[in-house]
């Protein structure tokens, strides 16, 4: 049953010998020792008891049940998915620092899952699925297990869409906005998120830059291509905000005002007005980061943002 | 490409090929507790987390008052053992995955539970790195081969194949593997004197007992419901992991191939003596007996039968 396969070669062997548990990258290393100093527990590090939905109106809790069921289907991409990272890294036999922080990353975002389901049953609601079924494709996966799983998918690709295209651009967003979330327990739940995000982040961009020099041609264009397919096919598409889905999807109208009048009523999520300001700072912040490495991100041209 | 490259995307296609084999449905995306005690073991991660680095009195850890040979003894030991704990982050992640693909909309409270797992394993490996290092250096190649093929197992491509029904994986590896691998924590924090290394193993068994209950519970929710051909799964499962894995040595070193042995027996002994982390082969022999027994009670209350396993030093098992 599970030898016959193996003595039969129907799976393939690792080579995990030498198996390194040294850290050679300080940087990646340190993010995993902060991961272990900063857990933190969904149902007790909130102050749930000053949520008081009591004080909302109907439409404004409906708007903000939307935006955090959807933020839920987001971070279950977290757990579904990026795992097959750190399998990659294993499998590949990257540096230990990388698989021991993934570990972590792993975790995180179960928490941060399990979190934005509680915030969003705690508003009133959890939705588990859009209200018209085909926005699922946009909401629902970003195709990371997929590449992860392609050794055609170079690392360093992967890690530039993921991390730094799709990641930071969720928290350029959060830490744009999080000061409007005035409701404590929203408020508090947007810093713990933000604060296990930004080592998201960091490990992305340390190892990206640790990388660089031996960066080919080819992996410059590997780069240049999953951003871009990041930017159009994922986040145009409405993935994080159904407000930038150039098509618009089969998103409903309540769901995609559902981010602004969430926040208008300090409930979390953000503006249109937000998203005009931070996704154009976002991509210039991005192409300005990936020039030395010899990356050449282009101009989008998006219906409501114009040519960003 | 490199021999390792090239290994490497070997394997990734092996596991490329399994994924597509899932059609994954992803909505309506359920939360809500289906099987309240995995919910629980869920929450208990998150409140019994730890840190190897704080929690842990290093400081009071002086390997200064053993002779080298007992620490030489000891580092081996510890490197074997994160040896063993490895395989738990690709295991347990793709076993996460499989989970995500196969069950749908369902099953959140196992997902949830083995999220936390991969991180849980890396902070026992992270352990038996520290000691190993601390007692004299960590080695990072066996450098035998009997230890090293006995040792390697491709489980993870195992998690994600679609023909071996989740509760077989799952009763073989947690119910059996990760059951045994507990009992031999628990049997080396009896043996172990120094404070610090006790403190380790204590820790790091805290979290096993959580993995092998997540089994049980899981097995407990599943297997009522299985048909004929996923019972024998099962237990086919289960009995190659017995007979073909365990008792080649997986776990234990005393059942390793006679050549094999020497070097990783010594070692324990060595360190068992001491108090450091270990137990004797005796000990051991008797956590397998109990262990197997145990595990072959427990199938039996849902009418699964673990046939006997002959072996060639401990008789009929």
């Amino acid at each position: 049953m599970l030898i016959d396969k193996e003595r039969a070669g129907a799976y393939v062997l690792e080579q995990r010998y030498p198996l390194p548990l040294s850290s050679a990258m300080p940087d990646v290393w340190e993010l995993w020792r902060r991961a272990k100093t900063l857990e933190w527990d969904p149902q007790t590090d909130i102050p749930w008891e000053e949520l008081h939905p009591e004080c909302y109106r109907a439409e404004q809790l409906l708007a903000a049940q939307m935006y955090w069921s959807r933020r839920t289907w987001g971070e279950y991409g977290a757990i579904s998915e990026s795992p097959a990272l750190l399998l990659r890294f294993c499998l590949e036999r990257q540096l230990p620092d990388l698989q021991f922080f993934f570990t972590m990353r792993t975790m995180e975002e179960g928490r941060h899952a399990e979190a934005s389901w509680l915030m969003a049953e705690r508003l009133g609601r959890y939705f588990p699925q859009p209200q018209n079924p085909p926005t699922a494709g946009a909401v629902g996966t970003h195709g990371v297990r997929r590449m992860a799983f392609d050794p055609e998918t170079s690392l360093e690709g992967i890690f530039a869409s993921l991390v730094c295209a799709a990641e930071e651009i969720l928290i350029d967003v959060f830490k744009a906005t999080v000061h409007k979330a005035t409701n404590p327990a929203v408020r508090r739940l947007m810093e713990l998120i933000l604060r296990d995000e930004v080592r998201h982040i960091a490990f992305g961009w340390q190892c990206l830059d640790a990388w660089a020099p031996s960066f080919t041609p080819a992996t410059v264009r590997n780069i240049e291509a999953a951003v871009i397919t990041m930017i159009e096919n994922v986040e145009f598409r409405g993935y994080r905000n159904l407000w930038l889905a150039i098509e618009g999807g089969s998103a409903t109208p309540a769901e995609i005002d559902a981010d602004r009048i969430s926040c208008e009523a300090g409930l979390g999520g953000n503006t249109p007005e937000d998203e005009m300001r931070v996704f154009p700072d976002f991509l210039k912040k991005i192409r300005t980061r990936m020039a030395p490495w010899g990356v050449s991100i282009p101009v989008f041209d998006h219906p409501r943002l114009g040519k960003v | 490409m490199s021999e390792t490259g090239e290994h490497a995307t070997r394997l990734l296609r092996a596991y490329q090929a399994q994924e597509k084999r899932f059609v994954e449905r992803r909505f309506p995306l359920e939360f809500a507790t289906e099987v309240p005690a995995l919910r629980e073991l869920y929450s208990q991660s998150k409140g019994l987390h730890w840190n190897p680095e704080t929690d842990i009195a290093w400081d009071r850890f002086d390997p200064s008052r053993y002779d080298k040979t007992t620490r030489q003894a000891a580092s081996r030991t510890w490197s074997r053992r994160a040896w063993s704990v490895y395989p738990g982050l690709t295991e347990s992640t793709a076993l996460l995955i499989r989970f995500c693909l196969e069950s749908g909309s369902l099953g959140m409270d196992a997902k949830l539970f083995l999220s936390f797992r991969p991180a849980e394993e890396a902070k026992h490996l992270e352990v038996c790195h520290m000691l190993a290092e601390r007692l004299g250096g960590y080695e990072a190649d066996p450098g035998e081969a009997g230890l090293a093929r006995i040792s390697n197992h491709p489980f993870g491509q195992a998690a994600l194949d679609g023909d071996l029904p989740v509760e077989a994986y799952i009763a073989a590896l947690g119910a059996l593997d990760d059951q045994l691998d507990f009992n031999l924590y628990v049997c080396h924090l009896q043996q172990a004197k120094d404070e610090v290394v006790r403190a380790a193993l204590r820790l790091i068994a805290g979290d096993r007992a959580r993995h092998v209950a997540f089994a049980w519970a899981f097995l407990g929710s599943r297997v009522p419901t299985l048909d004929a051909h996923s019972r024998a799964a099962v237990i086919a499962a289960v009995s190659d992991m017995l007979g073909n894995v365990i008792l080649a040595g997986y776990r234990n070193a005393w059942l390793l191939p006679e050549k094999s042995r020497e070097p990783w027996l010594a070692a324990e002994a060595e360190t068992a003596r001491h108090g450091l982390g270990a137990s004797t082969p005796a000990q051991e022999r008797g956590v397998l007996r109990a262990t197997i027994t145990q595990v072959r009670e427990r199938l039996a209350a849902w009418k699964l039968d673990l046939p006997r396993v002959e072996h060639a030093e401990l008789g009929t098992v």
